[in-house]
C-alpha cells in the first residue's frame, strides 16, 4: 500500500512531495503532526493510505489519479464549488465533490464512472456555455487549466448554444502595470479571491452580485490599479484561466523553459521559476518548493525585474583621472589594469592602510567573500565593510553577545506555531510582503499579536488582522520600553525559571535580574519617557510571558538608532527570559532588509572579523585562511564605512573599491558622505547601473544582476538558496568575475572557473559552512547553516539544547536616552522606512513598472502639526534638521503621531539621508535613521541640495553620454 | 588631523562607555571598554584616540581615560 506522507506532517523535510504537482487541496493543518492518525482508503481500487483530515482529490493526486478540478488548487482550502471533481463511494448516496470530501478509513471511492463521468461533462457544459471559444488566439492558450479539464471530462457539444445573455464582451481592466483582468473568460470559481485572502491576506477581491451576476470586483468595484491590490501575483498565480494573466505572457506567448532561482529583494529569499523564451524573461513565477515563500511572492520579487534589461544599464567599463571630466570607455583589462595602478599608487604614497572596500549586500556569498578577500590579501589590510553595517550590524553584535551566534534563531515556517508575536521596528507588509502573509494567516488563525512601532503600520489595522496592543513609542525610546516588559515579567514573577537555570548563565542572569528590577525600569517610570501608559507595557507584557509559544520579529527600527545593538540584547534577554528559544513557534527573528545581508555578514565583510564570524585577532582563525591565501593577515581590525568617511575627509583614506552598493544615497548625512566621496583618489565603484556613488567614481566597473551569475544568497533564516545564470552578463564579466580581474591586476592571484569553487573554498575556510556544496545545494533545495557534519542538511532552528555560546548570557542593556533631541529649532522627529512597491535606495524599483505606486517620496505629517505649520496635504514642505534639508510633498495623515514624522528613501531627488545625522550606535556604528530632530515649513521650490544635486547629476550623466569617444 | 573626526572618536568612545559602564565597578567598566575598542577600532583610530588622551583628553570620560591608559599599557 502507497503511505502518502506529508512532509509538513511527517516530521521530516526532506521527504518531499512532487513540487510540480497540483494535488487539489492542501496538506491538512494539524497542530501536532505526530499526532495525526493515518487512515486507509481505495481509490479506483488502489489503496492507499492518508494522514485523517485530507481530501479524496488529494489522496488519489498522490497516486497520480488526477480527478478533474477548476475551483480546486492546493494552495488554497477546498471550496467545492465548481462540481467538476465529483466522485462516487461505494455505500454511499449523491456526488460528493472530491476536494470538500475527506478520506475516511475503508472508503471505497470510484473518480471515473459513466455517471460521474456524464455529470462532469454537464458542469462542463455549463461553464463552457459562457466562455469564449478562442482557444487558438487566447494567451493562455497551452497553459489553461479550464482547457484542460475541458479535454478530461471530454466535452464535445455545448447544447445551450451562445446567443444567450452572457459575459462575454465584459470590459477588460487594462489598468494595472503588470497583468489584464478579462471578466469575459471567468469562471467565477474564486481561486483569486480566496488566493486574495488566504495566500496574501490582502482582501482586495470578492465576488460581486448573485446568481448569473456575480463577477469578480477588486477594491469597492474599482479598476485593480485603485484598488487596495498590493499586486503579489497571487491571484495571477490562482487562475485557472486567462482571465487574470500577467501583460508580458500576453505581450510575448507562453515560456518555453524554466530556471529555477532566488529572488534578489527583501531578506526573505523567496525562490521563483525564471519562465523564459532563449534568455529572455516572460514571468518570475514563485516557486511552490520554496521553503522560505512556499510558493508566495510579492510585487517586487514577481514583478519587477524589468530593470535587469533597462536602457540604463551600463555595460562597459569606464575609467577618468577626475570626477570633473567625461568617462572613457575602455576594456575590462584596461579598467582594472588603470583601478590597480591607481590603488597600488595610493597605498605607495599613503600607506597599506589607505584603501579599502565595501562588499555589496545585494551580490552572491561567492562575490561578497571574493571582495573581502581581495582586501585581506590584496590590499593587505582589514578595511572592509558591507552595507550591513547601516543596517544590521547591531543584530550581529547583540546576538553574538547574548545566544552566541550572529544570526536569527528561526527558520519563516516557524511563524505558523506562534502563539504570541511580537513585531518591534518592522514593516513586514511593506518591507517583507511574504512572511507578512504567513503572519498574517498565523494571526487569523488566532494568534495574538503585539507591535511596537511608532507609526500604525498596516499589521496594526488591516483587513481581518489587528494588533492586541499597538505599543505606540516614541521614536528613540525601544530601549526604555524593552526593559520596562522584562521589568513586569521579573517584578511579576513570569519568568521561565527552569529554563533561565537550566540554559542561562547564572551569575550574569541574577546581575541582570538585580538591574532590570529597578524602579526606573519600571512601566511607570518608563511610560513618560516611551509615551505608552504603564498599564499597556503591563499587559502587553503579561501577554507574551504567559504565551505558549513567544515569537519576536524585528527589523531596522530596532537596530537603526544609537542604542541599536542594547535594543537587540534586550529582545534577546525577553526571549531568554520568557523561554521562547529552541524551538518552534519562538525566537529572535531579525527581519533582513536586503536579499544578502546575513550573507554578506557571514562571509567576513566585517571589518574584525573573518568569514564564519571569527575576529580578527584570532592566530589560529588568522593561520588557517592564512595558509589557504597565500598571505599574512592582519590582526588588527580595520576601519567601518563611518570611519572610513572620516578618515578620506582627514586625508588618511584615499582609495575604495565599493561593489554593489549605493553609500551616497544610502548612507546618513549626504553632505557627509559626498564630501568623503570627493576626497578619494580612487574610487572603484561596480554596479548595473551609474547609480549616486559612482558619479563620484573614477573606475566604473559595470555589474551583473542576479540573472547573469551563478551564486547563493542567504537570507534571514540562514537559508543558503542557488541563485542561477540565466542569461549571459552584459557586461561580459560576473561581479565575481570582475574582482577576480582587479585582484589579478593588483597582483595577488586569483583563478576560480566557477563560484561553485569558491563555495568550496567558504565551506573549507568555515566551520558552519562545512557541509555546504552546489552539490548538496542542489539536491536540497536550500540549506540552513550551520552545516556541517553535526548537521549534515543544514539548522532550521538554533540553539535548541544548549546556546552557540553555551549558556545564554543576559546583558545589562541601561536606556541611554540619545543625543538627537527635540528643541526650539527642531521640534519634530523625522523617522524613515519603506515602502510595499520600492526596494532600498530604488535602484533597480525605480526602474520597473514599480513606479507607478510610488513615483516620489513623500512625508507623512499629523494632521495638527500640518495645521500648525499651515500645511495642507499635497503642499511641498522643507524638512530641514542640523544636517541639511529637503523638499517633498506632504501627506497628511494620523498614521503617524503628533510630533513624529516619517518618510521613505527610495528617489536619489529626495535625498532623505541630507537630513539624517551621523549619530550611531554606540557599539556597532549603525546609524541612528530612525531619529533626527526637524523642522517642517511650506516653501515653494526645491533645497539648495537639491539644486546642486540635479546639475551635479546632470553632468555626470552627460558625462557618460561621451563614453563611447 | 580633521576635528572631525577626532571628534567622532571622542564622541564614540564616551558613548561606549555610557553604555558599558552604567552600574558597572570602575575595574569592571574600564576593563570592558578597553576591550571594545581593542576589538572593533581600527589602528589608525586608536592611534588617533591615544594622541588625544596623551596630549589634552579633557573631553574624555573618566573611564574612557582609565581605559585608553589600559590599553596602553598591553
Amino acid at each position: 500500500m502507497i503511505q502518502f506522507f506529508d512532509p509538513r506532517q511527517s516530521g521530516n523535510p526532506h521527504q518531499l512531495l512532487d513540487v510540480e504537482k497540483d494535488y487539489g487541496t492542501p496538506p491538512t493543518c494539524a497542530e501536532d503532526a505526530a499526532s495525526t492518525s493515518l487512515v486507509s482508503l481505495t481509490i479506483d481500487g488502489q489503496p492507499v493510505m492518508v494522514p485523517a483530515g485530507t481530501s479524496i482529490m488529494r489522496a488519489a493526486a498522490a497516486l497520480d489519479i488526477n480527478i478533474p478540478k477548476l475551483c480546486a488548487t492546493d494552495s488554497l482550502q477546498a471550496f467545492g464549488s465548481c462540481r467538476i471533481c465529483l466522485v462516487e463511494i461505494e455505500g454511499r448516496k449523491g456526488f460528493p465533490a472530491s476536494c470538500t470530501a475527506l478520506a475516511e478509513e475503508g472508503l471505497v471511492v470510484r473518480t471515473q464512472t459513466e455517471k460521474v463521468a456524464r455529470l462532469r461533462r454537464n458542469v462542463m457544459e455549463l461553464t463552457i456555455s459562457d466562455h469564449p471559444l478562442d482557444c487558438l488566439t487566447c494567451p493562455a492558450n497551452g497553459d489553461c487549466e479550464l482547457q484542460n479539464a475541458a479535454g478530461e471530462v471530454g466535452l464535445r457539444d455545448v447544447r445551450y448554444g451562445f446567443d444567450g445573455e452572457n459575459h462575454l464582451n465584459a470590459k477588460k481592466d487594462c489598468s494595472h502595470a503588470y497583468f489584464t483582468f478579462d471578466p469575459g473568460r471567468c469562471i467565477v470559481c474564486s481561486r483569486c479571491v480566496r488566493a486574495c485572502a488566504e495566500v496574501q491576506g490582502t482582501y482586495a477581491l470578492t465576488i460581486d452580485g448573485r446568481g448569473f451576476d456575480s463577477r469578480v470586483a477588486a477594491g469597492q468595484d474599482e479598476d485593480f490599479m485603485d484598488s487596495e491590490c498590493v499586486a503579489c501575483g497571487a491571484c495571477v498565480q490562482a487562475c485557472p484561466t486567462a482571465t487574470l494573466m500577467e501583460n508580458s505572457v500576453i505581450d510575448l506567448g507562453l515560456p518555453e523553459h524554466s530556471v529555477l532561482t532566488t529572488c534578489a529583494y527583501c531578506g526573505v529569499g523567496c525562490a521563483f521559476k525564471a519562465e523564459l523564451k532563449g534568455d529572455r524573461i516572460v514571468r518570475m513565477v514563485p516557486f511552490k518548493g520554496g521553503q522560505a515563500n512556499r510558493g508566495h511572492s510579492c510585487v517586487k520579487g514577481r514583478f519587477a525585474f524589468g530593470y535587469t534589461t533597462h536602457r540604463d544599464r551600463v555595460i562597459r567599463p569606464m575609467i577618468r583621472d577626475t570626477i570633473d571630466e567625461p568617462w572613457r570607455q575602455v576594456s575590462w583589462d584596461e579598467a582594472v589594469s588603470f583601478a590597480a595602478s591607481r590603488i597600488r599608487a595610493i597605498q605607495q604614497q599613503y600607506g597599506r592602510e589607505s584603501v579599502g572596500g565595501i562588499t555589496s549586500s545585494r551580490c552572491t556569498n561567492e562575490e561578497t567573500y571574493l571582495v573581502q578577500k581581495l582586501v585581506r590579501a590584496a590590499f593587505g589590510n582589514n578595511n572592509v565593510d558591507t552595507c550591513a553595517r547601516v543596517c544590521h550590524s547591531p543584530t550581529g553584535y547583540g546576538l553574538k553577545t547574548t545566544l552566541g551566534e550572529s544570526a536569527g534563531t528561526q527558520t519563516f515556517d516557524s511563524v505558523e506555531k506562534a502563539d504570541v508575536i511580537m513585531v518591534i521596528g518592522a514593516n513586514p507588509t511593506d518591507a517583507h510582503p511574504v512572511f507578512a502573509s504567513r503572519l498574517k494567516r498565523r494571526l487569523t488563525q488566532g494568534a495574538s499579536l503585539i507591535v511596537a512601532d511608532p507609526r500604525r503600520i498596516d499589521l496594526v489595522n488591516s483587513p481581518h488582522v489587528s494588533s492586541d496592543y499597538h505599543l505606540n513609542l516614541l521614536p528613540g525610546t525601544n530601549v526604555a520600553l524593552i526593559n520596562a516588559l522584562s521589568h513586569v515579567i521579573v517584578t511579576e514573577g513570569l519568568e521561565a525559571k527552569e529554563f533561565i537555570a537550566s540554559r542561562c548563565e547564572q551569575e550574569a542572569f541574577e546581575h541582570w535580574r538585580s538591574f532590570i528590577s529597578k524602579e526606573h525600569n519600571s512601566p511607570d517610570i518608563m511610560a513618560p519617557v516611551t509615551g505608552i501608559s504603564a498599564e499597556k507595557i503591563r499587559d502587553a507584557a503579561r501577554l507574551f510571558a504567559q504565551a505558549k509559544n513567544g515569537a519576536i520579529y524585528y527589523g531596522l527600527g530596532v537596530t537603526e538608532h544609537s542604542q541599536g545593538s542594547s535594543m537587540v540584547m534586550g529582545i534577546a534577554n525577553l526571549a531568554m527570559l520568557t523561554g521562547n528559544i529552541g524551538r518552534e513557534g519562538v525566537g529572535v527573528n531579525p527581519l533582513r532588509g536586503q536579499n544578502n545581508v546575513q550573507g554578506s555578514c557571514d562571509m567576513g565583510s566585517f571589518p574584525h572579523e573573518l568569514p564564519g564570524y571569527r575576529h580578527v585577532s584570532d592566530e589560529s582563525v588568522r593561520g588557517l585562511f592564512e595558509q589557504a591565501w597565500g598571505v599574512k593577515i592582519d590582526h588588527e581590525p580595520g576601519m567601518r564605512i563611518p570611519n572610513m568617511f572620516d578618515a578620506a575627509i582627514t586625508g588618511s583614506f584615499k582609495g575604495l573599491y565599493c561593489q554593489g552598493e549605493d553609500i551616497a544615497q544610502s548612507d546618513p548625512n549626504t553632505h557627509h558622505v559626498e564630501e568623503a566621496l570627493r576626497s578619494l583618489e580612487c574610487l572603484i565603484v561596480q554596479d548595473i547601473f551609474l547609480n549616486e556613488t559612482a558619479k563620484y567614481a573614477h573606475v566604473f566597473l559595470p555589474g551583473a544582476s542576479f540573472l547573469e551569475k551563478d551564486g547563493t544568497f542567504t537570507n534571514a533564516e540562514r537559508r543558503i538558496s542557488p541563485v542561477r545564470k540565466i542569461m549571459p552578463p552584459l557586461s561580459g564579466k560576473a561581479d565575481w568575475e570582475g574582482t577576480m580581474a582587479l585582484s589579478n591586476a593588483l597582483g595577488y592571484a586569483m583563478d576560480y572557473s566557477h563560484p561553485a569553487e569558491i563555495m568550496d573554498e567558504i565551506a573549507e575556510l568555515t566551520p558552519t559552512f562545512s557541509g555546504v556544496s552546489y552539490q548538496l545545494l542542489q539536491e536540497t533545495g536550500s540549506l540552513q547553516w550551520p552545516c556541517n557534519e553535526a548537521s549534515p542538511h543544514g539548522t532550521p532552528i538554533m540553539h535548541v539544547d544548549e546556546f552557540v555560546r553555551g549558556k545564554g548570557f543576559f546583558a545589562i542593556t541601561e536606556y541611554v536616552a540619545t543625543d538627537e533631541k527635540v528643541n526650539k529649532k527642531y521640534p519634530l522627529l523625522l523617522t524613515t522606512g519603506r515602502i510595499l512597491s520600492q526596494y532600498n535606495a530604488g535602484t533597480q524599483t525605480r526602474r520597473t513598472e514599480n513606479i507607478s505606486w510610488h513615483a516620489e517620496d513623500v512625508l507623512e505629517i499629523h494632521p495638527f502639526d500640518a495645521e500648525e505649520r499651515g500645511v495642507k496635504d499635497g503642499d511641498r514642505v522643507q524638512v530641514s534638521s542640523r544636517a541639511g534639508a529637503t523638499v517633498l510633498r506632504a501627506d497628511i495623515t494620523d498614521r503617524v503621531q503628533a510630533g513624529v514624522i516619517y518618510t521613505t528613501f527610495h528617489h536619489p531627488e529626495t535625498g532623505v539621508n541630507v537630513i539624517t545625522t551621523e549619530n550611531s550606535d554606540w557599539a556597532t556604528n549603525c546609524p541612528e535613521y530612525k531619529v533626527t530632530a526637524v523642522q517642517v515649513s511650506k516653501v515653494t521650490g526645491v533645497s539648495d541640495w537639491q539644486s546642486k544635486r540635479e546639475l551635479f547629476s546632470e553632468q555626470q550623466i552627460a558625462f557618460m553620454g561621451t563614453a563611447d569617444s | 588631523m580633521s576635528s572631525t573626526e577626532l571628534e567622532h572618536l571622542i564622541k564614540m568612545i564616551n558613548q561606549i562607555a555610557d553604555n558599558i559602564a552604567i552600574g558597572e565597578s570602575d575595574d569592571v567598566a574600564t576593563a570592558k571598554l578597553a576591550d571594545h575598542l581593542k576589538r572593533f577600532w581600527a589602528r589608525s583610530m586608536k592611534e588617533q584616540i591615544f594622541n588625544y588622551a596623551n596630549s589634552d583628553g579633557e573631553k574624555l570620560q573618566p573611564v574612557a581615560k582609565k581605559a585608553l591608559t589600559l590599553l596602553q599599557s598591553e
